[in-house]
């Protein structure tokens, strides 16, 4: 019987009324579960225009549509998706496509989403490579360009970058705070 | 300041802008405790969605919002062994001073160099705008001065491998 410790026992854990026991699911509104094969469906789809040159379109339709409900593959696969059409577009088309998603119904709406799906681009390909090692530094003239090294993601990193600054400039700050509380995470 | 930081800074600067919005809370688990939600965690829904800032996967800033507090957690850019050596031994230094900077963390989250952890009380005592300028302007110096220690310490260290195997020359 003396074998557990009570003193490190959580017993806020076990009280129902709790505040540690918050039923989180009370802050979401009902979301309908999504299936992967449908977000491979729309993806398909929103591929079909990316080649078709429509890249608003494409942007738009991604936006419009977050798997909120989907398990972590259809996120995923999303996500990707957003990514490839943000790649896709150049710089200077940036602010004026922004401005006119801004401006149609329900274009702060898609343009939260956008920006969850920013955040969530910059946070996923960073947690694939943690363990990288530090590669020894390299002797003799290293002084020269040895601060260069170490550049992985860095090419996707400055597309969203830069979409972030484009973006806070037209949707504004609330729509970082948005994305902090917002219990539907993309 | 070269072209890709720019953005990096300025992203940063606004999530921080944002989530600097800290209102005081007392605790829910016990009667007049005040105590940083973020390092708490004993109530699930004053912690919010935390948000990534990467340069690239070397180069990142976590930031962790809740009701009263925000916890900024900055990966320093380690390009090799020499580099890391000295982001662990200045973030030591500052570490163990982190009575004297009121937002430093004594600790840094795990996968990063050094954390702040700033609550309602220093955004009532200090200037947000103040705050937020003063990570930004840590990000900027603490990468020049990394790289400034190991220009010196190359060349010290060249002059002492000299001075050293002239004898047998």
């Amino acid at each position: 019987m003396a074998s557990l410790n009570w003193r490190t026992i959580n017993i806020d854990a076990l009280d129902p009324d709790s505040p540690a026991n918050f039923d989180l699911s009370s802050l979401t509104p009902a979301i309908a579960p999504v299936s992967t094969a449908d977000v491979q469906a729309l993806a398909s789809q929103i591929r079909q225009l990316l080649r078709g040159g429509d890249s608003e379109g494409a942007l738009q339709g991604a936006l419009e549509n977050p798997p909120y409900g989907a398990d972590d593959k259809g996120k995923d696969i999303h996500l990707a998706t957003v990514i490839e059409i943000l790649q896709s577009i150049r710089q200077s088309d940036m602010s004026p496509m922004l401005s006119r998603i801004y401006s149609s119904p329900g274009g702060p709406e898609a343009l939260d989403v956008l920006m969850k799906y920013i955040y969530k681009g910059m946070s996923q390909t960073s947690a694939s490579s943690t363990t990288r090692n530090i590669a020894p530094q390299a002797t003799g003239f290293s002084q020269i360009h040895s601060r260069g090294g170490g550049e992985g993601g860095g090419q996707a990193m400055s597309v969203l970058l830069s979409w972030h600054e484009k973006l806070v400039e037209i949707a504004g700050p609330g729509s970082i705070i948005r994305v902090m509380t917002d219990r539907r995470t993309v | 300041m070269s072209q890709s930081l720019r953005p990096y800074l300025q992203c940063v600067r606004s999530s921080l802008t944002a989530a600097l919005s800290l209102s005081n809370f007392a605790s829910q688990a016990s009667e007049r405790h005040n105590v940083p939600e973020i390092e708490a965690a004993s109530s699930p829904e004053v912690l919010l969605n935390p948000l990534t800032v990467s340069r690239n996967e070397n180069e990142k800033v976590l930031i962790e919002p809740s009701i009263n507090s925000v916890r900024i957690s900055i990966k320093i850019k380690q390009a090799d062994e020499i580099e890391h050596i000295l982001v662990h031994k200045f973030t030591r230094f500052l570490t163990q001073r982190a009575e004297a900077f009121f937002i430093l963390r004594r600790k840094p989250v795990k996968g990063y160099d050094i954390s702040f952890l700033i609550t309602n009380f220093h955004t009532e005592e200090m200037l947000k705008h103040k705050l937020v300028d003063f990570i930004i302007q840590f990000m900027e110096e603490v990468d020049k001065e990394i790289s400034e220690m190991k220009l010196f310490l190359n060349a010290r260290a060249r002059f002492v491998a000299e001075s050293f195997l002239t004898p047998f020359d």
